[in-house]
């Protein structure tokens, strides 16, 4: 029989039996301390190290960003006058980032369709059926708004497919341009979060319409904005549209209009919807005001009177040089742009010729009105004399072989002196002072006004097409001679020459301040100091001999202008100094010009108004056509002026 | 383990059994809130027969009164409707929008940060339709969401899931309304958008806000104080705080509209 043993015996009590050095046991004890180790290390892990990833991911998941672009600022005229501003425009968007549940069933529900019909053989393509199941989710929404503002509208499955591929994470447009009637009856019905929202856009307003179309420009909704500075650049984050100006003014000067774009961080619930107030938020910023030099009333009167006609009319302060009016027809209603020109609007423009801004781009032979540059030219030149006849006019001229005829009908001029030949604007005197100064010096007296290059105002696309031609550009040009008829057409303003509406004020105004140069502005500076150039280089008695025909063109009665000398349209106590045109353009319709600018004695406004014929070859008389535009122009800048000065109160004096 | 399984059968069940259990619930739960309000009534009415018999005599004194204002107020109506019809008549107008006006009282309010809502004790079987607007003295109460058969839910003018349209007084341009976020003993409070940048109010001058008449609710109906507006985010508009009547949280009686034609 072995011994017993006392060591092995486990009969008894539990903590006899239990022995603290139990190797099987240590070993649990390390394995559960690593393990709890282990825990521990990988929680400060978690909990430490990733904490920058977490809070990352967490952002991520519950907080969106929205960017909203800043409102452009508004363009005044020189009076302050609102031109240019900005309104609201209703819309319904749908978040088509809620949609993906719904879609999902959509898209199962189509197939299901599909095979009951057709078997799984013809089934169409998957994004195809993806396709399908958008534009039937997206409709049953639009039918949503149908009901309730009883319209008939279908989705643009072009449109929406473009959406879906590239601007998901924006909202897409249902409807748009809702009236205050239309937005309340959706505000009320439309479940609080429904996907569809109503959405208030920003837009451009134009008060007076039409009015100034091509000098003010237009905008564009297409630049995504970035709210520079702005946190949360990481987030998911849905961008509004913001604007660029394409056209004149607002295109020049964009940068400066455009708003500095604000933006909001929102917390969401797990699906989706937004939690207020937000996490963070910065107000949009309104772009700068721009103060045009623009005067609205005097461009509304200029734009009333070319009416339906085909033309342009520009007034320039003649001081500062900034532009009063810039007025071009046809035109169109700024207003069909916000927030885009439909179709109809671009081919109706495209059929009239609106897009063009005449006053700017619209080149012509400036007729009769370059007769002023031909005068300076020949008194500089010695050729013109002020108290000299040049030519007996009888009604004609043989240059080489063919008669050049003087616009005086069945008449004649007879030996004719400077003051009245601009008057009466006899075509056979310029013939011959054409003709003795040479092309050259015509030529060089037009490049010295700057006639040969564009004017430099701040609206983009102003064109070169001008002409100043001479021998050595018809060479150039048309690889021909010059003869002595291209110098007989020059001298009057017609053959190849042409300039523009805005050339021929900034000419005008420079005779009127006795410069040669006129640096024309839209922008409005109270303080804007008088302009100064090179002199013209006239002596006294010759410049008081321009200006005294010039003033005879509308007081002498023979004066192609004397229409606006009738008492209904005379101006009290205003002696306007001008010159009409007429220019022909072989088989084409004619342009009737008038350059002026008053007072004649202290000029303070400069003009040019072109107007096209409505029939090719027939007569159409600046004194007729013209003059009476730039006489509304003259007459109510003179009563506003005069207006202005009786409001004016005069201080009491101290005593 | 047994909530899991709840959880996971309560998902796993079609939609339309769930309604239909939603709507059996409450229809199976009516009564007794029916029957808990008219408990509630019969303690006012107990409550009520404790006063004294001086306090009963001022009060039916005031009453007197109140009821004569609201004669010479109807009289006043009345007039006011003959004249509206005969110009309506002269000038070949469409007449204004018709309601039928049903009076109901609270069965129970559920005023808390998820619901601001009332349960009325009529229903279906007085007509009511969802969508009908809600009225009581100081102007709107709300709008019908759900109707039973014996009783509905009227989704109060502070509840966040109520928006709509209304006009400063003396304005006609619209001004979106929705519920703000509202503590459970809190001042009501709404908010407002697409308020035009020249409308001007702030704690000291405050701008009633009214029923615009372009959407469900008849015109000029007051919804509350605008007493604080801030330059919305797209600096078109401005957003802010409406003050909201305080009786709306201890509402016993009020006026259903029911439009007598449906658009």
């Amino acid at each position: 029989m072995p011994a017993f043993d006392s060591s092995s015996d486990h009969s008894g009590s539990l903590l006899e039996s239990h022995r603290g050095y139990d190797p099987r046991i240590v070993f649990f004890y390390f394995i559960l301390a690593g393990m709890l180790l282990t825990l521990a290390i990988g929680l400060g892990y978690q909990q430490l190290s990733k904490v920058g990833e977490y809070d990352h991911a967490e952002r991520q998941q519950n907080q969106r960003r929205v960017v909203v672009p800043g409102p452009r600022g508004n363009i005044y005229d020189r009076n302050n006058k609102l031109l240019v501003g900005n309104t609201h425009r209703f819309s319904v968007v749908l978040h088509l980032d809620e949609l993906k549940g719904e879609i999902e069933k959509m898209r199962w529900q189509i197939r299901r369709n599909f095979v009951a019909a057709s078997g799984k053989d013809d089934l169409p393509r998957t994004s195809q059926i993806e396709q399908i199941s958008r534009v039937t989710l997206v409709q049953s929404y639009l039918d949503q708004l149908n009901a309730i503002l009883h319209r008939h509208e279908q989705v643009d499955s072009r449109a929406l497919r473009r959406h879906f591929e590239r601007e998901l994470l924006l909202p897409y447009t249902l409807l748009d341009g809702l009236d205050d009637n239309e937005t309340a009856r959706l505000l009320e019905r439309l479940p609080v979060n429904s996907p569809l929202q109503v959405y208030a856009a920003p837009t451009r307003w134009y008060p007076y319409a039409s009015a100034a179309a091509h000098t003010l420009g237009y905008v564009r909704p297409d630049a995504e904005v970035e709210a520079e500075g702005f946190p949360g650049a990481d987030l998911t984050t849905f961008k509004m549209k913001g604007t660029t100006g394409r056209d004149g003014l607002e295109k020049w000067f964009d940068s400066h209009l455009q708003g500095v774009a604000g933006g909001r961080i929102f917390r969401v619930d797990p699906t989706g919807y937004k939690i207020n107030p937000p996490l963070e938020q910065r107000a949009p910023k309104r772009g700068n005001p721009l103060v045009t030099s623009l005067d609205i009333d005097l461009q509304l009167i200029a734009e009333e009177g070319l009416g339906d006609q085909k033309g342009a009319a520009v007034a320039i302060d003649v001081a500062t040089g900034e532009v009063l009016v810039l007025a071009s027809k046809p035109d169109y209603d700024l207003n069909e742009f916000s927030p885009r020109a439909t179709k109809a609007v671009v081919e109706k423009m495209n059929a009239t010729g609106a897009w063009n801004n005449l006053a700017m781009n619209g080149f012509y032979p400036p007729g009769s009105t370059f007769k002023i540059l031909t005068t300076i030219a020949g008194l500089r030149h010695g050729t013109i004399k002020t108290d000299e006849p040049l030519v007996n006019c009888t009604g004609y001229m043989k240059v080489g072989n063919r008669l050049y005829p003087c616009d005086v009908g069945n008449g004649r001029h007879g030996h004719v002196l400077l003051r009245d030949a601009i008057s009466w604007s006899c075509d056979v005197y310029y013939y011959e002072a054409g003709l003795r100064m040479t092309p050259d010096v015509l030529a060089a007296e037009a490049r010295r006004f700057r006639l040969d290059h564009r004017t430099g105002i701040e609206l983009p696309n102003e064109q070169s097409r001008m002409i100043i031609p001479d021998p050595a550009w018809k060479k150039n040009e048309r690889g021909t001679s010059w003869v002595p008829g291209d110098t007989a057409n020059v001298s009057i303003g017609q053959g190849d020459v042409l300039l523009s509406p805005l050339q021929m004020a900034c000419f005008v105004a420079s005779v009127a301040r006795n410069e040669v140069y006129t640096q024309p502005t839209l922008i409005h500076r109270p303080d804007a100091p008088r302009q100064q150039h090179e002199s013209i280089g006239l002596t006294p008695e010759q410049r008081i001999a321009i200006i005294e025909g010039m003033e005879g063109t509308v007081t002498n009665p023979r004066g192609t202008a004397r229409t606006i000398n009738l008492p209904k349209l005379r101006i009290p106590g205003i002696t306007i100094a001008g010159k009409t045109g007429t220019a022909q353009v072989p088989g084409r319709k004619n342009v009737a010009w008038f350059i002026c600018f008053a007072p004649a004695e202290n000029p303070e406004i400069a003009m040019a108004v072109a107007v096209e014929g409505d029939t090719a070859g027939e007569d159409y008389y600046g004194g007729t056509y013209a003059a009476p535009i730039a006489n509304a122009v003259m007459a109510k800048y003179f009563e506003k002026k005069n207006n202005a000065a009786a409001n004016l109160v005069t201080p009491a004096k101290s005593p | 383990m047994t909530l899991g399984l709840v959880v996971l059968m309560w998902l796993l069940i079609p939609t339309a059994i769930k309604r239909f259990t939603r709507a059996t619930f409450f229809e199976l739960t009516a009564p007794l809130t029916i029957a808990a309000s008219y408990a509630r009534d019969l303690q006012e009415y107990w409550a009520l027969r404790m006063h004294s018999n001086r306090e009963l005599i001022e009060a039916g004194r005031d009453l007197a009164r109140l009821n004569a204002s609201y004669e010479l107020a109807v009289q006043q109506n009345t007039t006011l409707q003959g004249e509206i019809g005969r110009l309506q008549e002269l000038l070949a107008l469409p007449s204004f929008t018709d309601f039928r006006y049903e009076h109901a009282r609270v069965a129970r309010r559920e005023l808390s940060g998820w619901w601001q809502r009332l349960v009325i004790r009529k229903g279906k079987n007085f007509g009511i339709p969802v969508g009908a607007p809600v009225i009581f003295t100081g102007g709107v109460v709300g709008r019908v969401t759900e109707v039973h058969a014996t009783t509905a839910v009227v989704e109060l003018l502070s509840s966040p899931e109520l928006r709509l349209v209304g006009v400063v007084e003396g304005d006609t341009r619209p001004i979106s309304f929705q519920g703000g976020v509202n503590p459970t003993f809190g001042a009501p409070t709404a908010v407002v958008e697409f308020v035009p940048l020249d409308v001007i109010a702030n704690r000291n001058v405050t701008k009633r806000l009214v029923t615009s008449g372009l959407g469900v609710f008849p015109a000029g109906l007051t919804l509350g104080v605008i007493t604080k507006l801030e330059l919305g985010a797209d600096g078109l508009f401005q957003s802010g705080e409406v003050r909201l009547d305080e009786r709306l949280s201890a509402l016993t009686e009020v006026t259903v509209l029911v439009p007598l034609h449906h658009d």
